[in-house]
């Protein structure tokens, strides 16, 4: 039923539209009571607008959940309504199709509005605590209750906590988007490696919301003894590989190779003592703390590879082309880094784990001299070599100007992500070098929220856009709207902006349209050191798209 | 998506006037629009009206429009698809990578110049991943 204080016929007819709605007429003074007393009123239209009566009406509808519609006179009687926080409202004196598309309307915001509204909202964020949105695991608190009944009974749990480590390097330098992706991945590969493996008798895996670890619960099945310590040390070495090779089949290898995974473990046995809870918990604490001493040998393992990579100068380069946006003519080279040995192929471990033994210079005096030597038989006469210099390395005593015999063809790319902490004297390095023909790239320009201020005070010949700011930029505007500064700032400079982690032929086609001056990625050009020809990346990928 | 193709957008204001005004003017451009005057409303109403778009005032009382976005981006069902328009000044560097990091996918300044805003909108309903 509808009532009104209204007697204008357009109302008659709007119910009219209203499916099995009839209309109910009431003075307005006693409209109130009319909400309160008829129980098969789900909408009310008022039209007149003494203020009193308004706040009487609204006050019962709200209690019986009726829906309010307000017709208006004018501009102060509209503000009125919006004021009294009234559901709908319509100019006077309205037609039927939009009197009864507001009382519809009215109807749904009414059905949810008040304390149905915290409800709701209360629902949907402890559903997000509970499941896990990424990857669809539920969490700690779920899986407690699933299975303390299944672990009183079978007495015994194993708790394996899996550690996965550098992902948030993978935020850092692709942005959260990758990470959430490359998280997917890793949730669906150990997912699907646990459900084929020998532990799939009864299990339950968790995550923790937000986070990039996982734990999982085996409560071996009856009759069945629980898996041995043999037996998931083997598990585990081959979960490794398989989640590894989905990683790099989806995000392609310089993204497995930052992959590591250390899995703790612990064995808890059911104990009527102590507080259910407090048993898992110390579980996995345990285990965790067990994942993490795994981890430090093998950080032991990777220094004294580190050390030997340095004696017998194990460090081989990648070139990664950089073109020419509009012409793809080849402009110059990245020189990537990578260790010989397995374990330091990422040039983010070998880095890190100079950083952590203190042989960075070392790692750096190497890194340099094998991409200059390179640069003889890999590049050709006018095109420039990118170097990648950490800020600090400017304080080592060997780091000088006579490091190239062409430091025209060199251009020193320093990362934003370094603070930079005396200017001043920065700034006099960068100098010495300028002097004698050296150019200067800043890269992952516009990572932090310093803004465009710090890359300034670097004057630098180039600024390199972080690759977060490239990752799907065809469809996020905000993005453009930051490149498009970049150029314009960059076009005031006198310098040249290139876009690094180009994988997608919409992404090439965007920071084209915003005149990014060149482009380096894996849609034209993969890295390549040899005799290789950098064209099989862009039929690799470029035929693809 | 409506019979007639056109996506439902919902606006988040706290302020019912320029709710309104927004409501009018793309009602008249044709589309569906839903409207919600803080972030706790915003959210059911999301889940009930299931927009394609958000326009989302950022200074609201109680939640304000980044953790609406970003509880908003993270929505199993719907998070992946929804396009989040965020209405608000970012001036600076900082407040544009902000924007980023709760996943908003394009602004529009405040006050709001409706032509334009008009024109930010046809532009993210571009985007929109094909409905199944």
């Amino acid at each position: 039923m509808l009532l009104t204080d209204s007697d204008s016929p357009v109302l008659a007819e709007a119910v009219k539209l209203l499916d099995g709605w009839h209309l109910e007429r009431r003075a307005e003074s006693s409209v109130a009571e009319a909400v309160d007393t008829l129980p098969e009123v789900h909408a009310v239209v008022l039209t007149d607008g003494n203020p009193g009566v308004l706040r009487s009406v609204i006050d019962v509808a709200q209690r019986r959940g009726v829906a309010v519609i307000m017709g208006c006179a004018d501009d102060a009687g509209r503000r009125r309504a919006a004021e009294l926080r009234i559901s709908e409202w319509f100019f006077l004196p309205g037609t039927a199709e939009e009197i009864a598309g507001r009382v519809r309307s009215a109807l749904t915001r009414t059905e949810i509005s008040g304390t149905a509204v915290a409800d709701r909202v209360g629902r949907v964020e402890y559903e997000q605590m509970l499941y896990d949105y990424l990857t669809g695991l539920p969490t700690l608190p779920v899986m407690i209750e699933r299975s303390r009944a299944l672990i009183k009974e079978r007495g015994e749990l194993i708790v394996l906590y899996f550690n996965f480590v550098r992902y948030s390097k993978i935020e850092e330098i692709y942005g959260w988007e990758k990470l959430d992706a490359v998280l997917e991945t890793t949730a669906l590969a150990v997912r699907e490696f646990l459900h084929d493996s020998s532990l799939n008798t009864s299990r339950v895996m968790v995550s923790f919301a937000n986070d990039d670890d996982f734990v999982f619960f085996h409560v071996p099945a009856p009759g069945v003894a629980a898996a041995s310590d043999a037996q998931i040390t083997e598990l585990v070495g081959r979960l490794q590989v398989f989640v590894g090779s989905k990683i790099e089949e989806a995000h392609g290898e310089d993204i497995a190779a930052l992959f590591d995974i250390y899995v703790g473990r612990s064995h808890v046995y059911y104990n009527p003592k102590i507080r259910f809870e407090r048993l898992i918990y110390r579980g996995i604490r345990e285990a965790a703390n067990s994942a993490k001493s795994i981890e430090e040998r093998e950080r032991g393992r990777r220094v004294s590879d580190l050390r030997s990579s340095l004696r017998d100068r194990g460090v081989y380069i990648d070139y990664h082309p950089i073109v020419v946006t509009d012409t793809r003519e080849i402009f110059g080279y990245e020189a990537l880094a990578r260790g010989v040995m397995r374990s330091l192929r990422s040039p983010e471990v070998m880095f890190e784990v100079a950083a952590e033994a203190d042989l960075i210079w070392e790692l750096s005096r190497l890194c340099r001299s094998r991409a200059i030597e390179g640069m003889r038989s890999r590049l050709r006469g006018d095109e420039l070599l990118f170097l990648n210099v950490d800020p600090h390395d400017f304080a080592d005593p060997d780091f000088n100007v006579i490091e190239s015999s062409e430091p025209h063809r060199v251009v020193i790319e320093i990362t934003e992500r370094t603070a930079i902490k005396d200017y001043p004297k920065f700034r006099e390095h960068l100098k010495r070098f300028r002097e004698v023909g050296y150019r200067f790239a800043v890269d992952d320009a516009g990572s932090g929220y310093a803004g465009l201020g710090s890359i300034a005070n670097l004057e630098p010949d180039f600024i390199k856009l972080d690759m977060s700011l490239i990752n799907c930029i065809d469809t996020n505007f905000i993005k453009q709207n930051l490149v498009e500064t970049m150029v314009r700032f960059a076009n005031d400079m006198g310098a040249k902006v290139i876009a690094e982690g180009v994988e997608r032929a919409e992404e090439y086609a965007t920071v084209q349209s915003l005149g990014v001056h060149l482009v380096q990625g894996f849609y034209l050009h993969r890295p390549s050191h040899g005799g290789e020809a950098p064209a099989a990346g862009v039929e690799r990928f470029g035929a693809a798209n | 998506m409506t019979e007639a193709g056109r996506p439902t957008i919902l606006v988040v204001d706290d302020n019912h006037d320029n709710a309104e005004i927004i409501r009018q003017y793309l009602e008249a451009h044709g589309y569906p629009i839903s409207v919600a005057y803080d972030g706790d409303e915003a959210l059911t109403q999301f889940e009930l009206v299931r927009p394609s778009l958000v326009l989302l005032d950022v200074m609201m009382p109680g939640r304000d429009g980044w953790e609406v976005c970003r509880i908003m981006k993270q929505h199993p069902l719907l998070g992946q698809t929804v396009r989040i328009v965020m209405v608000t000044a970012l001036d600076e560097w900082s407040d544009k990578r902000q924007a980023l990091q709760t996943g908003a996918d394009d602004y529009v300044e405040k006050p709001v110049d409706l032509p334009k805003l008009v024109k930010t909108v046809e532009r993210n309903v571009a985007m929109l991943r094909p409905q199944p």
